[in-house]
């Protein structure tokens, strides 16, 4: 099914660069050496996506981000180089990995797209309901721009949430059990579709949270879905799953869906991340 | 019915995490003075993890339909190969005890009716392009999980493959009895399967069923051929 010429240039690339855990490598070599680790049908399933990884329609939304970020906005003009993401002001690198975490300046733990409307609310200045906020659904949106381009300072960094504080392990264990809750018309939780490799809904193969090499592409999010054309967020997918389960909607940046992500996070430790990502 | 019933025990429920750390004053309860489960309940039901207040097909409100009966906490509790044997032996009464019998025993429908039913997925969905049963009734969603028809290729494989199910079975009425239970309530024979009740849920009606097993068994189906 796969053709393995496909990745040849990427793996060539990777062994000239071979690298220690914690620097930057483009997504398409991080997901090349994790096929070829895994075999994983949920990894290899859409050929056309592997093969158009190297041209992702999300790196001109990186890029976009990243000239949105460092321009001074808002009632307040100033940029984001003052948001601390949790490795200090304006520290970008391999910050996303580390989220959620624990802020002692709000005393919350926070996601990314949390801790971004925190800080283009409070640093910017930018009202609650001010489109640059608000508006987080398309690749046209501030939102998906900034969160694209923050996200992509963590590719190829192992995923590594931290568990120090107890707010952000009370968290991460109350994920699990969302993750568990069967609930609804359907009897449906998050693990009757997730919790074994090679299974497929329909002709979708499912990732598995149990196996961190598959699990750390089903969350490397933003990534640009083909099938929307657009970039999509982690928030956006846990809405989008809660709506397959024929649940109720979930709302983003509610400590409920900090939570999930909290647990869906610490599920992939270790694995390096994909970002941004492509998925179908 | 079925949510009147739930109502009562997530609301048991709701008592036990209100005990257990969260505050009735409206102040955010210490999170890590509750246990993942008594604080994942108060994150989805006090501290707007979910729309609560939309409404649903079923005509009650996501509130409801969030809630649990007692089947489904414990299945949310672990797999057949995790939960204790007490537990899936509560399961599968549980299962069984739902299951409600046509009057005058079971027949197979119509298979050509079964097979749309089989093929849709439509019905249920909230929040955001609603599902509509007005103008659509809900399908059972069978080729999800399972291959069915030789020749559809986009079948799921969570679940068993049933192509040739009739064939390989017969079609005598125990066969019959046995896929109505399954279909209906799957927990009496498999406590905490991943697959949905389709009966007992209120998802397909008892004529619903029995075209579905028509598409299953009847010698005449596509998926017997
Ligand atoms: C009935 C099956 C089903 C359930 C239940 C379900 N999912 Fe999914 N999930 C899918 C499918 C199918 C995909 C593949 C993408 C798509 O087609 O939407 C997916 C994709 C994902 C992805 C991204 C991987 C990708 O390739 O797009 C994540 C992460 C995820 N689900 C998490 C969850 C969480 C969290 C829940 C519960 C809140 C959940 N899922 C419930 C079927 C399900
Ligand atoms: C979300 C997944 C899912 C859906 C949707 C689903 N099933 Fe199943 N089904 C399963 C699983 C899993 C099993 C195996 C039981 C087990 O071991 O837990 C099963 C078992 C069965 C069996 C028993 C097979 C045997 O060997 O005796 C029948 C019959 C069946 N399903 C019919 C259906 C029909 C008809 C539909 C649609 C109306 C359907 N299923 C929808 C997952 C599903």
């Amino acid at each position: 099914m796969l053709n393995k010429r496909t990745f040849l240039i990427p793996l060539c690339l990777m062994m000239a660069g071979a690298s220690a855990a914690g620097d930057y490598r483009p997504p398409e070599d991080v997901l090349a050496e994790l096929i070829e680790k895994s075999g994983s049908l949920y990894l290899t399933q859409s050929e056309q996506n592997l093969m158009m990884m190297a041209d992702n329609p999300a790196s001109w939304t990186v890029e976009e981000g990243e000239a949105l970020f460092h321009e001074p906005r808002g009632p307040n003009n100033v940029s984001l180089e003052g948001c601390d993401f949790g490795k200090g002001p304006g520290v970008l690198d391999g910050a996303y990995v580390e989220m959620p975490r624990y802020f002692a300046d709000t005393g919350r733990v926070m996601d990314l797209e949390t801790r971004l409307v925190h800080c283009m609310t409070t640093l910017q200045g930018f009202a609650d309901d001010d489109p640059a906020v608000k508006s987080r659904h398309g690749s046209n949106s501030d939102m998906m721009r900034l969160q694209s381009y923050i996200g992509s300072k963590s590719s190829g960094y192992p995923w590594n949430p931290p568990l120090d504080h107890p707010l952000e392990t009370a968290m991460r264990d109350a994920g699990k059990v969302l993750f568990n809750r069967r609930a609804g018309p359907m009897d449906f939780s998050c693990a009757t579709c997730h919790s074994e490799s090679g299974k497929r809904i329909r002709a979708s193969v499912l990732p598995n949270i149990n196996s961190p090499e598959e699990w750390t592409k089903a969350i490397s999010w933003p990534a640009y879905r083909v099938g929307h054309q657009h970039v999509r967020s982690s928030q956006h997918r846990v809405r989008g799953c809660y709506w397959q389960m024929r649940q109720g909607q979930s709302v983003a940046g509610s400590d409920a869906s900090i939570a999930l992500i909290s647990y869906w996070t610490d599920a992939a430790r270790g694995q390096p991340a994909i970002l941004p990502d492509m998925k179908r | 019915m079925k949510y009147a019933k739930v109502t009562a025990t997530a609301a048991a429920g709701a008592l036990l995490f209100v005990s257990t750390g969260a505050q009735a004053n409206g102040e955010k309860p210490d999170y890590t003075a509750m246990t993942p489960e008594a604080l994942a309940e108060y994150l989805i039901f006090e501290a707007n993890g979910i729309k609560l207040d939309q409404k649903t097909q079923e005509g009650a409100t996501v509130k409801e339909r969030q809630m649990r009966d007692e089947l489904q906490t414990i299945c949310s509790g672990g797999t057949r190969a995790t939960l204790a044997g007490d537990d899936l032996a509560k399961v599968a009464s549980l299962g069984r005890a739902g299951i409600v019998k046509p009057e005058g025993g079971v027949k197979l429908g119509d298979w050509k009716k079964g097979q749309e039913l089989a093929r849709s997925g439509f019905g249920f969905r909230v929040g955001h392009n609603n599902d509509d049963h007005s103008t659509r009734e809900p399908g059972g969603n069978c080729y999800a999980c399972h291959q069915l028809d030789p020749k559809e290729i986009a079948y799921g494989t969570l679940g068993p493959s049933l192509m040739n199910y009739g064939k390989l079975r017969g079609n005598s009425q125990a066969i019959i009895d046995y896929t109505y239970d399954v279909v209906y309530s799957p927990h009496s024979f498999f406590p905490c399967t991943h697959m949905p009740r389709f009966g007992a849920n209120g998802v397909l009606t008892q004529q619903q069923i029995a075209d579905v097993l028509a598409y299953l068994i009847d010698p005449a189906s596509p998926v017997n051929q």
